[in-house]
């Protein structure tokens, strides 16, 4: 049978003969129509005005009517302190890996809007990183094994703190290392170089000295890192959580009590892909690190039981695509939100999530966004899920 | 037609400081709309977009990235050569094999239907100005990565032969939907159209009629052509036109006049998340001994820039 349905779109063009069938199945997955959102837009044309040139949204009077009423961004604070004199002007981070120096983007992005920039790994000496391939998608998300690929503490402090220390967005630098030295003098060459404005630890790495077990599944190593780097500087220090542990909690107490400023969770979740053919592993490196949709309400779960325990913030990350998960992420005791995964397909998303969080502060007729924090926290304290899920005594 | 052999865009921006940086050319995200969809072998389709935004300054070599759907089950964006850039019309081609969920998503939209796309990405083919005679070499699917460069280069008066390699007449690359002013040559692994075995087979004849050659396939093809260039590099290709003003003075490995002077040029393929650069999933080991992004200095090298012999 052929196709009823045919969309002539030009009168030259011949008709194809063959009319496969999968054409005439409607399309599970719509494709995406973009809007343009009413606030960027008034922004971007507000600039080029007659009286514009300045950053966006500084002169209302030249801004065309918008499509939804709207009020001046100042009317909602979104300002978030990490601690340690780190204050974001919004809870909105790109997370590390995901967004490179800040610079990859280019035009597409207004990363001057951003709350934080989490730069890609950084180590002490350069990496030329892991076997390709490197990245997978997986259902609902995706499989990375970078390797860490960085030039090293050096190269990336010559290269690009200039460039950071011009911006008006902080740039927090993520630092991996092997041993407790490796991160130390890492974080000793970050401190006080204009332009960084903090350090996140990412101690999913081996403890090479000590087994080549990961820092971040033992409170002990974990804590001692942390005590170690908050030695070595004077920057503001966030520590970022994995997720592969079976008890979160004590790790967390640990790095707090350890003297970080703030908690980052989660990291990504370990996990393998098959290659075409089952033949061997699909990635170079056989493991990777999951991120995305898929492991958001692990993150969840994670920022629910650490939030309980520490008194420091915690900045939530996994698999935000949407305001929802912002305020998900919020609920459960996050104070501020990194976005990982789904900058790759769609690198404005962060941006607009900043306009969308404050237009949801407005229509709740709040003025700060902390009024969304922790709502969905239990009043006295939770059982952990270390005691199981789903089976209660 | 216009003749449009270099965009003067990204020929006039000063490079950036610094080592081999290279000067990409200014990406956009735009929407585009499906204006014609079409199986043109068992599994291949061929796409066709309006995209003015994008289109306006994309060379051939360059790619988009592209939007699946939502994030129910697809994450990641899908990159595609530019298979056909007409910048007249606005409109770009892809074509692509259905090898996945999201390759399969693409072939169900329909003419009318929006996506999102971001480019032009990665850097082009480099033509020597004085080159009269192009190779292109093209493995299965690889035609997709060098088609665009036969209108191009056409439009510039240069004369184009296509060698092209599949494993049966149903993969041969219809000589219907290329210029007439190329020369098409095929082989197939089964030998039921054309030459009977690899397309680098063929290679010899033309090597010394032609004065660069540009590369898109398969790995084991790549490497393969990779090592004859590598053999016959200084007796061959642009090098015998005679000594350029300013020979003597190093060239950056990787800069675009490096490229221009090599024999083969190559577009590399590898899975990749962000196509700018920033997650570094999508590498290829150079000489040098630095993992090379195929997003950001690729998807073209030169062959003599990347280590064939390592396992990445």
């Amino acid at each position: 049978m052929k196709a009823k349905r045919r969309v002539v779109t030009s009168g030259t063009r011949a008709p194809t003969k063959r009319r496969p069938t999968v054409r005439k199945i409607k399309p599970a997955i719509r494709p995406l129509v973009r809007r343009p959102d009413p606030i960027t837009q008034a922004g971007r044309n507000g600039g080029s005005g007659p009286g514009g040139g300045g950053p966006a949204g500084t002169s209302s009077a030249v801004r065309p009517a918008p499509t939804i009423p709207a009020e001046p961004l100042t009317a909602v604070d979104l300002s978030v302190d990490l601690g340690r004199g780190l204050r974001l002007q919004n809870p909105i981070l790109v997370a590390s890996g995901t967004f490179g120096y800040g610079v990859e983007y280019g035009a597409v992005v207004e990363v001057q809007r951003l709350g934080a920039i989490c730069c890609k790994g950084t180590t002490l000496r350069p990496r030329i990183g892991n076997p390709t391939p490197r990245v997978t998608e997986t259902p609902g998300g995706m499989l990375n094994s970078i390797g860490l690929q960085n030039p090293g503490v050096d190269a990336v402090i010559a290269k690009y703190a200039a460039t950071w220390s011009g911006w008006r967005v902080p740039v927090i630098v993520n630092v991996a290392g092997e041993s407790i030295a490796d991160f130390t003098e890492v974080a000793r060459r970050l401190d006080g170089v204009p332009g960084i404005a903090g350090i996140e630890l990412n101690i999913s790495c081996p403890n090479v000295g000590k087994g080549g077990i990961q820092f971040a599944i033992d409170a002990e190593a974990a804590g001692a890192v942390t005590a170690a780097v908050r030695r070595s500087t004077e920057l503001p220090l966030l520590v970022k959580l994995s997720p592969n542990v079976a008890d979160v909690r004590p790790i967390a107490r640990a790095i707090a009590d350890a003297g970080a400023d703030a908690l980052t969770a989660i990291n990504t979740l370990s996990g393998i892909a098959v290659a075409a053919g089952r033949a061997r592993p699909l990635l170079g490196n056989v493991y990777g690190g999951l991120s995305g949709p898929a492991i958001k309400p692990v993150a969840l779960r994670v920022v629910y039981e650490v939030s309980q325990v520490v008194d420091i913030p915690v900045v939530a990350i996994g698999g935000v695509t949407e305001l929802a998960d912002v305020l998900d992420y919020l609920a459960v005791g996050a104070v501020a939100v990194q976005v990982g995964t789904a900058i790759f397909a769609d690198p404005t998303l962060p941006v607009r999530l900043v306009d969308e969080l404050a237009a949801e502060c407005r229509r709740l007729g709040v003025a700060r966004y902390d009024a969304l924090i922790g709502t969905a926290l239990p009043k006295h304290a939770a059982p952990p899920s270390a005691k199981g899920v789903e089976y209660r005594p | 037609m216009t003749t449009r052999a270099r965009d003067p865009s990204t020929t006039a921006r000063a490079p950036a400081p610094g080592p081999p940086a290279p000067t990409p050319p200014a990406m956009r995200l735009a929407g585009a709309e499906l204006i014609d969809s079409r199986e043109i072998l068992p599994g291949q389709w061929l796409q066709e977009y309006t995209a003015p935004n994008l289109v306006a300054g994309a060379r051939a070599g360059q790619f988009v990235h592209v939007r699946t759907g939502d994030y129910s089950g697809l994450v990641l964006r899908r990159p595609f050569s530019f298979n056909t850039i007409d910048p007249v019309a606005g409109t770009l081609t892809i074509h692509f094999r259905t090898i996945g969920r999201g390759t399969e998503w693409f072939t169900r939209l329909r003419p009318g239907d929006q996506v999102d796309m971001l480019g032009p990405l990665g850097r082009p083919f480099e033509v020597d100005p004085r080159t009269q005679h192009i190779l292109l070499i093209a493995g299965g699917l690889g035609i997709a990565g060098v088609r665009a460069l036969a209108d191009e280069a056409i439009r510039a008066g240069r004369q184009v032969t296509l060698l092209f390699g599949g494993a049966g007449a149903r993969d041969v690359y219809p000589s219907s939907l290329l210029p007439d002013e190329v020369e098409y040559v095929v082989a197939t692994d089964d030998g039921s159209v054309g030459h009977h075995g690899f397309v680098t087979d063929l290679v010899p004849e033309y090597e010394a009629w032609a004065d660069q050659a540009f590369a898109c396939g398969p790995l084991p093809m790549l490497r393969a052509l990779a090592a004859q260039a590598s053999t016959r590099r200084h007796r061959l290709g642009v090098a015998s036109l005679g000594r350029k003003r300013g020979a003597g003075r190093p060239i950056p490995a990787g800069s675009a006049q490096a490229r221009r002077k090599a024999f083969l040029q190559v577009s590399m393929e590898q899975n990749m998340g962000c196509a700018v650069g920033a997650c570094l999933g999508c590498v290829v080991m150079a000489t040098s001994g630095t993992p090379q992004r195929v997003c950001r200095e690729g998807p073209v090298f030169a062959s003599d820039e990347l280590d064939w012999e390592k396992g990445w």
